[in-house]
């Protein structure tokens, strides 16, 4: 028997990322059709930040989460309807509440690689309410292979299902994904999973590497629709999984024809792995930060790549955004110190 | 609503003291104090202590003691409007004195859900091994006291080892205390030493019971333990899902059984030993699941949700409980289906 790889796609929640979070009801509606139509077990829907985070600071969605959500729902029968929720963006009055009241399936709690102790409440929370959910470790190229399943075991307490590790930045290599997939898989009983990028051009070999190390759930996107350089590359990843024998569940023409649809209807632009998202591999800068740095950058008369290692060094995460400002300025007046 | 879940408990309380009060007696007219009085192992012996009152005038005062004794008011039962029970809210680590005419104290201050203990560790320990040497140091001024039960934990054995059918009190027990979730065990094994030190110093009378998984009215399906979500799962409709392998093995007593076993303990048991509490019967996850789906119609459907096949994931946690039975006759008289049928038909009028 062929053994089993559960794939979950984020294009319509990473790749709101690529398009500065503008993704539109309508695209969301094309894409969720195409997305049921082939049989992709989960459907990941909302702001690039998840739940709750559109704001002036890391950017402003184009709609509503409900709106996003509702669309969603409406075509999604039977592939699962999933959030990314960051607490602290994601409040559970405002926004989890509401979630679960349209009807997501799976809910991924997220927080930044060691600190897992934020997602107690809302992972306590989705599970008393019977949803299926997932705890969630970014940028976990920070963090080394101990820590990460002393974070891992702390969601693993509060009820979550299964474990995912974020190459936020894309900078593994394949055995880095080794080392931190075995040591998870090894000390915990919920199955463990996957998310890459594709900054140093591993993506979709880091994901076979987590494969093998023991990860059952992997996170693709079609045609890679994603923060920076994008994601493993969903069509890719089902073809190359199907070559080395495993099972995923997807109709392969149908998955193909909506990595079409999505690079028609979705994409202003194919994710490629630009010069500033080597360097942000390179650094270990979270993904998403391509677009800011470049603007800050080209405001201070800066070189982004500078301003990008400068940011790695001082180890910045989602949500430090205004220190690009700080980074940038302080290039911009004494280059030689801050480098 | 309420009164039919009263009815449930008292029809509970009866059916494991009908036979066996009179083993009890020793409580009657004395003053007990149950710090952590209003979890679910207070609030079992509370409702134990109680019905004694109602229907064998036993006059035995509690005091009820925890951070917010008053929470027990919005609980579906009469405890919080007795003239027996006095509640008092208080940090256990806090306590300036303790009421003179107290005869026997029942220490259950702790918190035993994991989720706490991953992200508030240091309360935690902070909680146990201050709260346990408060609590002592102010019971030496008791002139009174009987005898005091430490709430322990069957987690001071750390994994069970799989040439080990069950967990005797005399397996000394492996814990790594340096892991991060070691927290608990680990303070409840300074618990236990913070005793021996009072009881060799101050010669305090101090009984040691290890609890291991219950099951019952009280305790809270949102609760992270495998029994409390399959019952939250169907509740729901289901399906029911099993985290991790299925073929993890446990055993559950029924809450009104552990209430007696504690007294028991209290009452009879030898300072300085240690007595398991917890059913001997082993259950895997997966026929736990089945049990559970069986009290339902429709029945929920079973998921199964497993990492990777490891040591941890094949554990079995069992009590031994030979010493509970040799030396004071304890039997399990609830069985597991038993059991789940009560605390299912209890949530299903609490929902």
């Amino acid at each position: 028997m062929k053994k089993k790889v559960l794939i979950s796609d984020p294009t319509l929640r990473d790749g709101n990322h690529a398009v500065a979070h503008q993704l539109s009801a309508k695209q969301i509606e094309s894409y969720s059709i195409a997305a049921e139509a082939a049989k992709i077990p989960i459907v990941e829907v909302g702001h690039g930040n998840g739940l709750g985070a559109s704001s002036l600071q890391v950017g402003l969605a184009a709609i509503s989460d409900r709106e996003m959500l509702e669309t969603a729902r409406k075509h999604l029968v039977h592939s699962k309807l999933g959030i990314h929720v960051i607490p602290g963006f994601a409040t559970i009055n405002k926004d989890l509440k509401i979630a679960i009241e349209i009807g997501v399936d799976l809910v991924r709690v997220a927080s930044h690689c060691t600190e897992a102790d934020l997602t107690q409440r809302h992972i306590s929370f989705a599970r008393e309410k019977g949803k299926e959910v997932y705890g969630v470790l970014m940028m976990s190229h920070l963090a080394s292979p101990e820590l990460l399943v002393e974070e891992a075991q702390k969601m693993e307490s509060y009820g979550a299902e299964a474990i995912i590790i974020m190459d936020s930045a894309g900078a593994y290599l394949p055995s880095d994904v080794t080392e931190r997939i075995e040591a998870l898989v090894n000390a915990l009983s919920i199955p463990v999973g996957f998310h890459g990028h594709n900054n140093l051009g591993f993506a979709i070999g880091n994901s076979t590497a987590a494969i093998d190390a023991g990860a059952t759930i992997i996170d693709a996107t079609a045609r890679g629709f994603g923060a920076g350089a994008g994601n493993t590359q969903l069509e890719v990843l089902v073809a190359v999984l199907d070559k080395l024998g495993f099972e995923t569940g997807i109709d392969f023409y149908k998955l193909l024809d909506a990595s079409d649809l999505a690079e028609k209807e979705i994409m202003k632009i194919v994710p490629t792995i630009s010069s500033t998202s080597i360097v942000s591999g390179l650094s270990g800068v979270f993904s998403a930060f391509n677009k800011p740095v470049e603007r800050i950058s080209k405001l201070y008369g800066v070189d982004s790549r500078d301003v990008f290692f400068e940011l790695g060094r001082r180890k910045i995460i989602a949500g430090q955004e205004d220190l690009i400002i700080e980074v940038a300025s302080n290039l911009s007046k004494y280059p030689q110190k801050v480098k | 609503m309420i009164s039919k879940l009263i009815e449930l408990i008292e029809a509970d309380c009866d059916q494991i003291l009908l036979e066996s009060y009179g083993l009890l007696k020793p409580i009657q007219n004395q003053h007990i104090l149950i710090t952590g009085g209003t979890g679910f192992i207070g609030t079992w012996i509370a409702e134990l202590v109680s019905y004694l009152n109602k229907n064998y005038n036993f006059n035995t005062r509690l005091t009820l003691l925890a951070r917010n004794a008053d929470a027990i008011l919005i609980k579906p039962t009469s405890l919080g409007r007795q003239k027996n029970i006095i509640l008092k809210s208080k940090d256990v680590r806090n306590i300036i004195d303790l009421d003179s005419d107290i005869n026997y104290i029942i220490h259950a201050a702790a918190n035993p859900d994991n989720r706490e203990h991953s992200t508030n560790p240091l309360r935690v320990i902070d909680t146990i091994v201050h709260g346990t040497s408060a609590l002592l140091e102010k019971s030496t001024l008791l002139g009174g006291l009987n005898k005091i039960l430490n709430i322990s934990s069957g987690m001071v054995y750390g994994s069970q080892p799989h040439e080990l059918n069950s967990i005797p009190e005399t397996y000394i027990g492996k814990v790594d205390c340096s892991q991060i979730n070691s927290i608990y065990a680990e303070s409840k094994r300074m618990g236990e030493t913070i005793c021996a030190a009072y009881r060799t110093q101050h010669r305090l009378e101090i009984v040691n019971a290890r609890p291991f998984a219950f099951i019952g009215p009280y305790q809270l399906i949102e609760k992270p333990w495998a029994i409390n979500n399959f019952i939250r799962d169907s509740l729901m409709g289901g399906p029911i899902r099993i985290l991790g392998n299925g073929d993890t093995v446990r055993s559950y007593m029924y809450g009104s059984e552990m209430a007696f076993w504690m007294l028991r303990i209290l009452i009879s048991g030898k300072s300085g030993h240690n007595y398991n509490v917890g059913s001997p019967h082993p259950i895997s996850l997966k026929d736990l699941a089945l049990k559970v789906s069986n009290n339902f119609s429709p029945l929920p459907a079973i998921l199964s949700r497993n990492g990777a096949e490891s040591d941890a994931t094949h554990s079995k946690f069992i009590p031994n409980v030979d010493i509970a039975k040799k030396d004071l006759g304890l039997e399990i008289k609830i069985d597991v289906d038993d059991a789940l049928r009560k605390t299912i038909e209890w949530n299903k009028l609490l929902v």
